[in-house]
């Protein structure tokens, strides 16, 4: 007999923590799209990221015995999905060129028609250092404060800040010689 | 007895005198110092928001060293800048409101760059940011031994000391990484864009 | 400009749902793992003979031994990384405030007062 899928978000974590597939299942399907979001922007490629978030779950469904609450499985989530994206771009080292080919319609499905918007932006957020990048998705994905981004990754507040800014800096430029282009 | 004591006074002094006539040469030989005593600003540390004091000495950056990994051009640059070092120490303090530290805490600062060996390098002013940048190198025999970077800006003030044999070369090379411009005198054209 | 920027951001790095194929692999997958026995599952306690106690005493020493060089050199890690940071820390605090010197250096002059342009 089908187990029905706990709506709940904490009544699926306690069932999934009780070994019940149903609560399992309920909390991939509502932590999906965090996960997921998180792999594609980092890695710039459908395959890499779906093959990390995968690992991402099943780690989750290894470690549910030492996650305290479902509120402490988004943030584990968080983290451990950032630091596997930064850890993987360190080491496969991909070149630009590939990853913007790749990474066709990363963006697709947000920005609408504006080809030149998503291509720029996608560019230039693939320019980003994997930390940096880290935390700009952190931050704009995921809408969290500079104090929780720094909790999720490990480094200092002012790390964070100075992330934030400069990234946000290279970005208002570049999409600002983009709209003098287009006038 | 009172000559006894008067001669072995003087004789006392005509030691002392030797022993600081021997040193004068190796005092005038030692090099500069390039480790700035920061003070512990205790003060300003309860009044800022925000506050940073990184201490790394020699041992310290020798563990780091071990575990920046080579494989990544940004840590191995990084790796690459702080192989000459003897130490490097950061302190940094942001607030809520402009201007909420002394500027005494500064000019203490100042004060110990104007020792034999420091030269000022860059001084820049913007009216328009109210930020200043100083920018000092120690020499010893014309080579760079230390570097010190004084920058105060409306909500933050801070200090950046490097101890050693800083490669201005490979400071540079950090370029795009970090965000770390050529240095102005260097400067030929825009800047680059940061990575 | 920042709230358009900010905007544009949010808009374009929404969450991303990859379907329900993705969500029937990784349940697929984590059936495999549980079939195998390789979930993670808290041991249940034992009463263990009392002859088995000298070398079980023996083994247990030995296994001290291991988790704490283990936790021992975990700890050095630790250290090395959290030295580490610290580098990459101060160094980009050092750029940020050459960054700084760079953009007084190098920003535009104001335009001239007498309008011509030069």
């Amino acid at each position: 007999m089908p187990q029905i899928e706990p709506r709940v978000p904490d009544d699926a974590f306690a069932s999934a923590r009780a070994g019940e597939a149903a609560g399992f299942a309920s909390l991939v399907r509502l932590h999906q799209p965090l996960v997921y979001g998180i792999a594609l922007r980092m890695l710039m490629d459908r395959a890499l990221a779906e093959d990390l978030s995968q690992e991402v779950f099943l780690q989750m469904y290894r470690s549910l015995h030492s996650i305290e609450s479902h509120e402490h499985l988004a943030f584990w989530l968080r983290r451990v999905t950032a630091h596997r994206a930064i850890d993987r771009l360190r080491q496969e080292r991909r070149t630009e060129t590939t990853a913007l080919e790749e990474a066709a319609g990363v963006f697709a499905a947000s920005l609408g028609d504006d080809p030149m918007l998503r291509k720029h932006l996608q560019g230039l957020i693939g320019q980003l250092a994997p930390m940096a990048r880290a935390v700009l998705l952190l931050r704009y994905q995921e809408d969290l404060d500079p104090v929780e981004i720094a909790r999720t990754l490990g480094i200092p507040v002012n790390t964070v800040k100075s992330h934030l800014k400069r990234s946000l800096s290279l970005l208002r430029g570049q999409l600002a010689g983009l709209a003098s282009i287009n006038l | 007895m009172r000559e006894r004591a008067m001669k072995s006074l003087l004789q006392r002094i005509a030691l002392t005198w030797l022993c600081v006539v021997a040193c004068v040469p190796a005092l005038a030989a030692a090099p500069p110092s390039a480790r700035l005593l920061l003070p512990d600003f205790s003060a300003l540390g309860s009044a800022a928001t925000d506050s940073v004091a990184i201490t790394l000495d020699a041992p310290l950056l020798n563990i780091a060293a071990k575990f920046l990994d080579s494989a990544d051009p940004e840590q191995r640059s990084v790796r690459d800048l702080i192989g000459g070092l003897q130490g490097i120490y950061v302190k940094s303090y942001t607030f809520n409101k402009p201007f909420a530290y002394p500027s005494t805490d500064v000019d203490a600062i100042r004060k110990q760059l104007r020792a034999p060996g420091w030269q000022q390098i860059v001084q820049v002013r913007s009216g328009e940011k109210q930020s200043a940048v100083d920018i000092f190198v120690c020499l010893a025999h014309e080579k760079p031994i230390g570097l010190a970077i004084i920058a105060t800006e409306p909500r933050q003030f801070t200090i950046v000391n490097i101890v050693g044999a800083i490669d201005l070369d490979k400071l540079h090379q950090l370029e795009g990484r970090f965000g770390v411009p050529k240095l102005p005198d260097e400067a030929k054209g825009p800047p680059h864009a940061a990575e | 400009m920042n709230e358009d920027l900010d905007n544009t951001l949010r808009k374009a790095l929404r969450p991303v749902d990859p379907g329900e194929e993705f969500t029937a692999r990784v349940l697929a997958r984590a059936a495999e793992e549980g079939a195998r026995g390789d979930a993670v599952t808290p041991p249940s306690p034992r009463r263990v003979p009392r002859f088995i106690w000298a070398p079980a005493a023996l083994a247990a020493s030995v296994a001290l031994v291991v988790v704490v060089g283990h936790v021992w050199r975990e700890r050095q890690e630790e250290a090395g990384l959290a030295a580490r940071d610290q580098v990459m820390e101060a160094l980009r605090m050092t750029s940020e405030k050459l960054d700084l010197a760079y953009e007084i250096v190098n920003r535009p002059a104001p335009p001239a007062e007498d309008g011509s342009g030069a």
